[in-house]
């Protein structure tokens, strides 16, 4: 019981007049991997940002190591690393000098060693590490963000389209890092639209339709979740 | 987090943003160039009287020489009066860029001669000379609302908005310390020059003091106003629209406004007008019968009754005794304008409440002793030291003393209020 992390409890949210999360519930426990699936609009980036304290719950309760979120943001931000759907960082600074200034705002002082094998991890290119980021691409600017989220070494990340822009290699080892970060113990909430990729990582998967949860897949002894199943579901249930 | 560390991290930051860097050297330029300005203003206003001083004591040397009675010796030697710029001046010229500081005054009547440089509405007008006060009223509100309306508005357009919120252990503390870091920039950037200027010149501390807490005041109005429209969530040209509407508002329509009104309500004598009642006055004067002139003269300076008999065509005393006629004549058109123009400042005071840029330019110009009050003060201490020259004269004249050029060397000199204050 206890080592529930992060729960959402008759959550109900709006955005000005519109219901935008109706009555959600789910779990995830120390050191999962719990992936949200849904169409576009259905409430999956509203769901992390209720998390991180950006918007009220109407009803219901968002639970971070059992405390509602919305009692004490400070301390829920300390804890919780997020990775934002566009991740857009300081186009005048240079990845590491981005990062220092993230971490700073956190608190947080690292080596500039440090922030070369965390971007190193991601596998950012050694030439851009001080290149000003408006001359990054998408899936450069994309891995500095997962960096500066990693550095944070925090129990709980909350990551929004991760994989969005990186290539298939890149994907591949995105997905290797968040199994071994979860075996360590962080938790992680996804959102994602990359079904085989959640299939292969999460241990939970929810589906999310028009702010309502519409399924939930738990991976098997093995470890994982059947594609094919949730694709299915996903086309039946999710689609908006 | 300590204050400290986050001051050093978004002072750090703000270093790396060219465009924020730019506006406060445009600030500081700006504030140079208004204490410079200032500056050279002041010393060539002192240039000037210096230069009248010497050329005021030679040509009343040279005209008494020349002259023969005590009569002819008013009527030639003219009397430098002026009033030196303050020290704090050159921050806030205010009125000594429209009303005179300085007069060649003679012992005619005297009201013309006032007003015969001051015939606009100086009073209520605003400051055209660009100084720092004009830097502190007018531009620091359009730099304050430049740096600070879109510190949310244009992160949450980039994108990072969330992302900075989520990061920061407290993200009012985030905002609060960039706004610090531009706020005390900018301040800095603009007050230095000013300090500068008050050394150069020598001002009191209490001076500067004062001038500081003024600058704070209006530093801080803006700042939080900004700091409050920035924190709405509409898009920052929208906050920019808002706040710049705010700033025309009070600056400039609710100022031109409320003078417009104070001028309606508060009906003061015009300076041209005053001037033509005495000139009529004086001219009427050579066509009426003298003794209607010595009685009217007499009426108000019952002292000259036994001296008032005019039996010449011409007589140096009838002549001084019209031209003071000229001046009783006005006295009540110059006494209702002077007390019309305090009421005007007084209401004025009132109305810059509505008007920070308006309640910051009236202190400074308080504190700098160069406000509607002095200028009032100043021209009363014309009419003191005119009204000695005819202490001095009258007697003489009257009397009928024989003339001795030695007496003159007791001629009432000018003595200005201050030599700098
Ligand atoms: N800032 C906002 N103001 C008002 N409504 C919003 C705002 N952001 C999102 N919404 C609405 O909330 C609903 C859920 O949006 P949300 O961003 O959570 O969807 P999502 O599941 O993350 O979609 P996507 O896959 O496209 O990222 C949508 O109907 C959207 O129109
Ligand atoms: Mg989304």
């Amino acid at each position: 019981m206890s080592n529930i992390v992060v729960e959402a409890r008759n959550l109900s949210v709006m955005r000005g007049q519109t219901p935008v999360l109706s009555d959600i519930n789910f779990e995830v426990r120390k050191g999962e991997v719990f992936a949200l699936l849904g169409g576009n609009g259905a409430g999956k980036s509203t769901t992390l940002h209720t998390f991180l304290g950006l918007l009220p719950p109407q009803s219901g309760e968002a639970i971070l190591f059992g405390k509602a979120v919305h009692s004490d943001v400070a301390s829920v931000r300390s804890k919780v690393a997020y990775l934002p759907e566009a991740a857009t960082l300081y186009g005048h600074l240079t990845a590491i000098e981005n990062i220092e200034y993230f971490l700073s705002l956190a608190g947080i002082k690292k080596s500039s060693n440090e922030i070369v094998q965390a971007l190193d991890r991601v596998s950012l290119q050694k030439e851009a590490h001080n290149q000003n980021m408006e001359r990054y691409s998408k899936g450069m600017r994309q891995k500095t963000a997962i960096a500066l989220a990693l550095l944070r070494e925090t129990p709980v990340l909350f990551l929004d389209e991760p994989t969005s822009g990186l290539d298939p290699v890149a994907i591949d080892e995105f997905n290797q890092l968040i199994t071994s970060l979860a075996a360590a113990g962080t938790t992680i909430v996804m959102v994602t639209h990359d079904v085989y990729g959640a299939c292969q990582v999460a241990h939970r998967i929810a589906l999310l339709r028009r702010g309502a949860l519409v399924g939930s897949f738990e991976a098997d002894e093995g470890g994982k979740i059947d594609t094919e199943t949730v694709h299915a579901a996903f086309a039946e249930r999710a689609a908006s | 987090m300590s204050m400290f560390s986050s001051f050093t991290r978004e002072l750090r930051f703000f270093l790396k943003q060219p465009a924020a860097i730019v506006l406060v050297l445009v600030a500081i330029s700006l504030s140079v160039f208004s204490v410079w300005s200032g500056l050279s203003e002041v010393e060539r206003q002192q240039e000037t009287i210096e230069r009248l001083l010497v050329a005021d004591a030679k040509d009343r040397a040279a005209v008494l020489a020349k002259e023969s009675d005590y009569g002819g010796a008013a009527y030639y030697s003219f009397h430098l009066t002026y009033d030196p710029p303050s020290r704090l001046a050159f921050a806030a010229l205010g009125e000594r860029d429209t009303s005179p500081w300085k007069h060649r005054i003679r012992m005619l009547a005297l009201e013309a001669q006032i007003y015969e440089s001051d015939t606009a509405n100086a009073e209520l007008a605003q400051s055209g000379q660009f100084d720092f006060a004009f830097v502190l009223s007018i531009l620091m509100p359009v730099f304050l609302i430049i740096l600070l309306h879109d510190l949310r508005a244009s992160e949450r357009a980039a994108g990072r908005h969330d992302l900075l919120v989520a990061t920061s252990a407290s993200d009012n503390n985030l905002w609060r310390s960039r706004a610090f870091v531009r706020v005390i920039l900018l301040s800095i950037g603009v007050l230095i020059p000013f300090l500068f200027g008050a050394m150069v010149s020598g001002a009191s501390l209490l001076s500067i003091v004062s001038v500081l807490g003024i600058a704070i005041a209006q530093i801080l109005f803006w700042s939080f106003l900004c700091l409050w429209a920035s924190a709405r969530s509409y898009a920052g040209p929208t906050i920019a629209s808002g706040l710049l509407a705010v700033w025309m508002l009070t600056t400039f329509v609710v100022p031109a406004m409320s003078d417009a009104f104070i001028e309606a309500i508060i009906p003061a004598p015009e300076g041209g007008d005053i001037i033509l009642t005495q000139r009529e006055s004086v001219n009427d004067a050579w066509d009426l019968p003298k003794e209607a002139t010595m009685e009217t003269f007499v009426k108000e300076h019952p002292e000259w009754a036994e001296y008032a008999e005019i039996n010449r065509p011409f007589e140096w005393k009838w002549y001084y005794a019209f031209q003071q006629v000229g001046d009783q004549s006005v006295a009540d058109m110059s006494e209702k304008r002077r007390a019309a123009i305090l009421k005007r400042d007084k209401a004025a005071q009132w109305f810059a409440f509505l008007s920070p840029s308006s309640l910051t330019e009236r202190s400074l110009t308080g504190v700098a002793g160069t406000d509607a009050k002095a200028a009032m003060h100043y021209q009363q201490h014309v009419r003191n030291f005119h009204g000695s020259l005819r202490e001095y004269y009258y007697p003489l004249l009257f009397k009928g003393a024989a003339y001795e050029a030695i007496t003159l060397a007791n001629l009432p000199r000018f003595k200005a209020l201050s030599d700098r204050k």
